[in-house]
């Protein structure tokens, strides 16, 4: 049997494990960092305007400042995260279309558990701060509605998964899933913001940011990005024990 | 001994065979067009039911575009689920794939097939709910343009509906898979027809926002996917 | 405090509950899922040492 084009296949136990302690820590003093970034650093977003400026302190203030705003340092970073997650499952997916090796099937299914995680983490950040912004629990504006897309196609990957038997099968599907939710959310974000509401306005904060919010924003993303890639390889890692159990397994059921 | 000619088909042709195949059974049988005709005429009913205490303070020119797009959606599935069940069921598709030719062949005859058929239960289904909910309503002299959305939305979801029944035809659970996997994927899709449809209906203002625009986007969207699903048939179906 | 101090800071009370949330949300599903997956972990050890044990008897 000659190899003439050997594929690399990602294994756990390789360098990236070696960094995943020193990832996971480095991503939470990040976090916590512009946690704290976000609530005592940054001047907070200004709300309605006051009937009559007011001196604070040394600071003239003419308007209300809003604290809830301060969910959007964890929210956008979350979110971002979320489809990045979602772009590696489908990456995985195409090499296992690929090349047939069921070592990406495994890497796309942990690649969407992580997806799954942190587009909760959106949806949660996302409607409690519309509760409390709009007094509403739901709005369908742009992001929670492609959000909630996506989080619909992520648990039906997981569905569709217990549904088939047989590896190959399953491995194809799933690629083919997460290759299609890839290419169907940004779409979706793009037209559901395009096309106006009337019903709703498009919660548009993203305009004008000042240079402390988008560091701490920046601090946030990447604490996150660490905290993803760490809870990544540890699930990969423990993903690949179980399969080189049951391969244990079957070889001695054999002899 | 003499020399049998044998010519391969071209593409176009194989395609042709495969779409014809489909069209006579279909004409033979008249199953699924009679079932989905009579599921719309029964999802209208129950949008009786539903609409019933309302319908007079109801601005019903406006709930039409979405009503009729869920419609066309409940009767898609049903289709979509339906048109891989015979050829499963009869080992028809394995018979298909014995033949040496491009999978994604097949993806373009199933794709187009099901979008006849759902455009043939759409010229009974959106006249029959018309009769039903709007006799007394008056829609904007635009309405002849709900054509332009109803041909690009059930295009797109054709293409996508035949791809994920492929993938569903060989789960557990068949039809709640196909419509768990469908309706999340074709969401933008259905938004923005419902959008284009709603205005050409109630005569939107200003057009250009809330007919071409939608029309625009639906457009690129199955062109995207149908381009993705032709790429990724071929692996589906070989499965 | 006077009313314009207590109008600047009127959004404060009444989002904390909201913040606090969302932010105990986020690190709550964040532990159930390490907690998750750090358990299937062991398990998955605990077959290991099984499996060791069972070639070890085979041997013999």
């Amino acid at each position: 049997m000659a190899d003439s084009k050997k594929v690399k296949l990602p294994e756990a136990g390789q360098w990236p494990d070696r960094m995943l302690v020193p990832a996971l820590a480095l991503g939470a003093l990040l976090t916590t960092t512009g946690f704290l970034l976000a609530f005592f650093w940054v001047a907070p977003v200004n709300g309605a305007k006051l009937s009559e400026p007011v001196m604070v302190g040394d600071v003239t203030v003419t308007h209300v400042q809003l604290l809830s705003q301060k969910i959007f340092y964890f929210h956008m970073p979350v979110a971002i995260v979320s489809f990045v997650a979602l772009a590696f499952a489908a990456y995985y997916g195409l090499r296992f279309l690929t090349t047939r090796q069921q070592r990406f099937d495994t890497c796309g299914r942990v690649a969407m558990e992580i997806t799954l995680l942190f587009v909760v983490f959106t949806m949660a950040t996302g409607d409690l701060w519309t509760r409390f912004e709009w007094g509403v629990w739901w709005t369908w504006d742009p992001r929670l509605t492609t959000y909630l897309i996506l989080m619909l196609i992520v648990i039906a990957y997981f569905v569709l998964r217990n549904a088939v038997d047989d590896p190959q099968r399953r491995a194809t599907y799933a690629s083919v899933l997460s290759i299609l939710a890839f290419v169907d959310v940004p779409i979706c974000f793009m037209i559901t913001r395009v096309i106006p509401s009337s019903v709703h306005p498009v919660v548009a904060r993203e305009g004008g940011m000042s240079p402390e919010m988008a560091i701490t924003v920046t601090v946030v993303m990447v604490g996150m990005m660490l905290v993803a890639f760490g809870l990544y390889r540890l699930r990969f890692r423990q993903a690949r024990l179980a399969e080189r159990v049951e391969a244990l397994k079957e070889q001695i059921e054999e002899r | 001994m003499a020399r049998v000619p044998i010519t391969k088909p071209s593409t176009f042709a194989q395609y042709a065979t495969l779409l014809k195949k489909d069209l006579r059974r279909e004409f033979r049988t008249r199953e699924m067009l009679t079932s989905m005709g009579i599921y719309a005429l029964l999802v209208i009913i129950v949008y009786g039911a539903a609409l019933a205490l309302t319908v007079r303070d109801l601005d019903i020119v406006r709930m039409s575009g979405g009503l009729l797009w869920a419609l066309i959606v409940f009767t898609s599935l049903l289709g979509l689920g339906r048109s891989f069940a015979h050829e499963k069921e009869q080992g028809c598709l394995e018979g298909v794939l014995l033949v040496p030719l491009d999978r994604s062949v097949v993806f373009l005859a199933k794709a187009t097939s099901s979008f006849l058929f759902m455009l043939a239960v759409e010229v009974v289904a959106v006249p029959l709910f018309f009769f039903f909910f709007m006799t007394t309503a008056a829609p904007a002299p635009t309405l002849g343009l709900i054509v332009v959305p109803l041909f690009v939305g059930t295009l797109g979801m054709a293409g996508i509906g035949t791809m994920l029944s492929t993938i569903t035809m060989n789960t557990r659970a068949r039809d709640v898979m196909l419509a768990v996997l469908f309706i999340p994927i074709v969401f933008p899709l259905l938004y923005a027809c419902v959008t284009a449809t709603t205005a050409a209906i109630v005569g939107a203002d200003p057009w250009t926002d809330f007919f071409v625009m939608p029309l625009v986007l639906a457009g690129g969207y199955d062109i995207v996917m149908l381009l993705v699903c032709w790429v990724l048939y071929d692996f589906v179906v070989s499965a | 405090m006077n009313t314009i101090l207590a109008d600047i800071y009127s959004t404060v009370i009444p989002s904390a509950p909201f913040i606090i949330a969302a932010y105990a949300l986020v690190w709550a599903a964040l532990l159930v899922y390490v907690i998750i997956t750090v358990s299937s972990l062991k398990k998955t050890e605990a077959q290991v040492a099984l499996l060791e044990e069972a070639i070890a008897r085979k041997a013999e």
